[in-house]
């Protein structure tokens, strides 16, 4: 009798035990379903809609997020750059291209738990298109690190993972329809510090 | 030892059970949402800045940083809500979320008429009444129907530099959001 109660508590907490964590797991680990890749890019144009899937529906109500609707913007974020290299905040990096249609763009960095990074001495922590310096073609060369550099240069410092994240407002993009077959900019690395 | 592995499999299957339940449950348990959080500094129908500008942690979470944000809870039981404002910035724009912080609503100064912030959230019974006889400060506003009675409006609003901070902070700060 005693065995047959220890077995059936086993199971019980087994069942819920394992059931929560696996949500834990999967809702902190951020990675999500729905997501759309172009290049070392990510974005999650269903986010915070009622189309969204179960995951991303419980995501949004766990942190407390707002998302930008489909009028407003889309974000993309990059964890890695074009050669799939966690990006960190000790290096260098270039972003080179073309963004793809939008009223304005925005480019910053955030660290794992999203949260913004502060850039030094008094820079704002944020980059946008009405300020950077073009090429003769309108792409666009952003210098990212931590030491300064001519031209369009966003400062980050620390060390430790980072992710960039550019958002595009009020762009046809972000109707679902405009995500395929959009170019963004290449991440390549320079140096790093040791 | 059978009996052992028995529980261990029935354990697993649970489980599996367990994580669907828990995850669809999130959404109407949680008491971190942006509504909670919202609940916990202000009333229904008063303006708060979500942005970290004003001093303290963020509210809710407000990613960009060369953005501002505002937001206002509200009740559409009892009447409909207006959110308007005079200011003009160089770029805003608006959503509307439900109780669990599903965008519903968005739209942009593009959409809005001569680019000024003027929207009323109101339910489809209360836009059939309004369309009997739409009273004369209304002329001018946009509709947004929703099947909804309580809800989130935010507003952002783009800082291209820091000299616009001032100017976008009185925009912000300038908001209404009345139940009429």
């Amino acid at each position: 009798m005693l065995k047959q109660s220890v077995l059936i508590a086993l199971a019980l907490a087994l069942a819920v035990g394992g059931g929560a964590a696996s949500v834990g797991l999967v809702l902190g680990s951020g990675e999500g379903i729905g997501a759309v890749s172009v290049g070392p890019w990510t974005a999650y144009p269903d986010i915070g809609t009622p189309e969204a899937d179960p995951y991303s529906k419980a995501r949004v109500a766990r942190d407390g997020i707002l998302a930008l609707g489909r009028a407003e913007g889309l974000s993309f974020a990059a964890e890695r750059d074009s050669d799939g290299v966690l990006l960190r905040r000790e290096c260098t990096y270039r972003i080179e291209g073309s963004l793809p249609i939008a009223r304005f763009w925005t480019l910053y960095a955030t660290d794992k738990s999203q949260v913004v990074l502060r850039s030094p001495a008094q820079r704002r922590p944020s980059l946008n298109s009405l300020e950077v310096l073009r090429q003769p073609d309108n792409s666009v060369s952003i210098e990212v690190g931590a030491r300064a550099t001519p031209g369009n240069w966003l400062a980050v410092s620390g060390s430790g993972e980072m992710s960039l994240v550019v958002t595009l407002y009020d762009t046809p993009v972000a109707a679902s329809t405009g995500i395929s077959g959009i170019e963004m900019p290449r991440i390549s690395r320079g140096q790093c510090d040791a | 030892m059978r009996k052992l592995l028995h529980a261990l499999a029935v354990g697993v299957v649970g489980a599996g059970i367990a994580h669907i339940v828990i995850l669809l449950l999130v959404p109407s348990f949680s008491e971190r949402d942006a509504w909670s959080r919202l609940a916990m500094v202000a009333g229904p129908n008063k303006v708060v800045r979500l942005d970290a500008d004003i001093g303290g942690t963020p509210v809710v979470k407000a990613l960009d940083p060369s953005f501002f944000e505002a937001a206002c809870r509200f009740d559409l039981s009892e009447g409909v809500v207006r959110i308007d404002n005079a200011g003009k910035v160089p770029y805003w724009s608006a959503s509307v979320y439900d109780r669990g912080g599903e965008n519903i609503y968005s739209f942009n100064d593009r959409t809005a008429t001569d680019g000024s912030l003027d929207f009323v959230v109101v339910t489809p019974a209360q836009m059939i009444e309004l369309r009997k006889d739409l009273p004369q400060e209304f002329e001018k506003s946009i509709f947004v129907e929703t099947p909804i009675d309580e809800g989130i409006v935010v507003v952002r609003a783009f800082v291209p530099d820091e000299s616009w901070k001032p100017t976008v902070s009185r925009f912000l700060d300038g908001i209404n959001c009345e139940m009429q």
